[in-house]
């Protein structure tokens, strides 16, 4: 029994081992084309009007309630430590850092990540991707790169507004609730961040971007089977994306911390 | 023109190709006949680099395919086009984007040039003046023509067509048929035909091969193919149940679309 599990766990390792390798290299590939001709404008701006606008909404109502939900949660225990003025910091770094990257990338890999793998995996199911390399075109050139990149550029300007949202959300708690005026609220914010909070942040988004597209890809150009296959991958991919995001934030912690902090 | 030789495709545990040799000459039409899953599709995705055999030799124009690297294979492609069985039209183009997408790929063309050429390639497959509609509005017989007007649009000197006039109309597989020889008449198109139909085979083939198990096992003018006393080329031909094909063949033997 034991022999088994130890064989299965093998198993699970190596296939895992070799899905972190197709998508690296996949990311490299998407990488390489992206930076070499022919450039095609279009199809990044049709990619990235479907992220960002799509998305805004969504995202800034999120954060909106984040933001009031950690003022609330803070205000608790802040005020038995007399330390409620410094509500405003927390919300501020730990929205810039931390939350505002990570709430809106799961938000999107929910939303765009699942509905690339579907497409993809559609046109798969169909086809048209055999059809796009009869024709002499490449799939990853043709579909991966356009979402990369709007995913990329999109997630940090998504997130940039995000936070912006919910430090209002905190705002509106501090204010009407717990009486720190708009003049105090907003000096303690700008006053708390520094210019690395905001990069780590951005920086951060545009690699989660990175990730939510070429798993998203990645799955879609995997598909096998019909309408099951493309319901098993869209599932696969959201599962995956969030797993990813969560574990590369936990990296980029990890450097950014031993990178400013050493 | 295509010289394979000897070519070998296995998809998971099942044999698809097995050595299979077959030659097709410049403009000449040859009809591919055989079983539903006897690798008639996976032998023209082959040819077009869309999986790559096991084993074996694919010569085209003399060059030898099978080991190019996509960049390579790319320049031979684009003087090839695949008809799809089902169409594979993109589904976010409408019809002429559709039609113009090799135009939009890899030409400078003006765009008053682009739409004359979508234009003329549609009326070609007579669907003139659909240029705006999107795949998801067309019936079946009329994704196949655009398909068809999309791969004409290129000007290839080789066609493959998957399947070309199954689930269309009697009407528009006459029309489809007779369009398969124009090209073969007026502008020297070779081309490969996948097809069950015996009738439009005999019509539009210069030669019919049989595929069977993964092999040819009758390569012959339609005359010669209406004579053979090959029993299984009998049995297909004839359309009958009973002989020495069985139903749970291709369950044995690949069944890979």
């Amino acid at each position: 029994m034991a022999w088994i599990s130890l064989t299965r766990a093998k198993e699970v390792a190596l296939a895992f081992i070799a899905y972190i390798g197709e998508l690296t290299l996949l990311f490299c590939r998407t990488i390489v084309m992206a930076l070499t001709p022919p450039f095609n404008a279009y199809r990044f701006l049709s990619q990235a009007q479907r992220v960002g606008p799509g998305s805004f909404l969504i995202a800034c109502l999120v954060a909106l309630f984040v933001g009031m939900i950690m003022a609330l949660q803070m205000a608790y225990m802040m005020i038995k430590l007399s330390a409620e003025i410094y509500i405003p910091n927390v919300i501020a770094v730990s929205l810039t850092r931390e939350l505002g990257p990570v709430l809106t990338a799961l938000i999107v890999a929910g939303r765009v990540g699942a509905g690339i793998t579907a497409e993809i995996g559609t046109m798969v199911v169909t086809e048209q991707v055999d059809a796009l390399k009869a024709f002499a075109t490449n799939p990853v050139r043709y579909l991966v790169v356009p979402r990369f990149l709007a995913l990329g550029v999109m997630l940090p300007v998504l997130s940039v507004f995000a936070v912006f949202v919910g430090v209002f959300g905190g705002f509106l708690i501090c204010n009407y609730k717990l009486s720190i005026s708009a003049h105090m609220y907003w000096s303690m914010v700008s006053e708390a961040l520094v210019m690395k909070d905001i990069v780590t942040g951005l920086v951060k988004t545009a690699f989660f971007g990175m990730i939510i597209a070429t798993v998203g890809c990645y799955e879609g150009l995997n598909v096998k089977g019909g309408a099951d296959g493309v319901g098993r991958a869209t599932t696969l991919s959201v599962v995956r994306s969030f797993i990813l995001i969560i574990a590369f934030d936990c990296l980029f912690t990890f450097i950014f911390y031993f990178l400013f902090n050493a | 023109m295509i010289e394979i030789e000897n070519l070998h495709k296995t998809f998971n545990r099942a044999r698809v190709l097995n050595g299979l040799t077959l030659r097709v000459r410049a403009g000449e039409t040859k009809v591919v006949i055989g079983r539903s899953g006897a690798g008639k599709s996976v032998l023209l995705k082959n040819i077009m680099g869309i999986v790559r055999p096991d084993g074996g030799s694919i010569r085209i124009g003399g060059t030898e395919v099978t080991t190019l690297p996509e960049r390579a294979y790319d320049a031979v492609r684009r003087d090839m086009g695949l008809v799809f069985q089902g169409g594979a039209l993109f589904d976010s183009l409408n019809v002429g984007e559709n039609v113009g997408f090799v135009l939009d790929e890899f030409t400078k063309l003006p765009a008053d040039e682009k739409r004359q050429r979508v234009a003329h390639a549609l009326s070609l497959v007579g669907l003139g003046g659909i240029e705006e509609m999107l795949p998801s509005e067309l019936s079946g017989g009329m994704r196949k023509r655009v398909s068809l007007a999309r791969v004409l649009c290129m000007g290839p000197r080789i066609i493959l067509y998957d399947e070309p006039t199954s689930e269309v109309d009697p009407i528009t597989s006459d029309a489809i048929q007779r369009l398969i020889v124009a090209m073969r008449d007026r502008l020297k198109v070779t081309s490969i035909v996948v097809m069950h139909d015996m009738n439009a085979a005999y019509k539009i083939a210069d030669s019919i091969a049989m595929i069977y198990l993964g092999q040819v096992i009758a390569d012959g003018t339609p005359d010669e193919i209406r004579r053979s006393t090959h029993p299984v080329v009998r049995q297909f031909i004839n359309g009958d149940a009973l002989g020495p094909v069985t139903d749970d063949e291709s369950m044995r033997f690949g069944h890979v679309k």
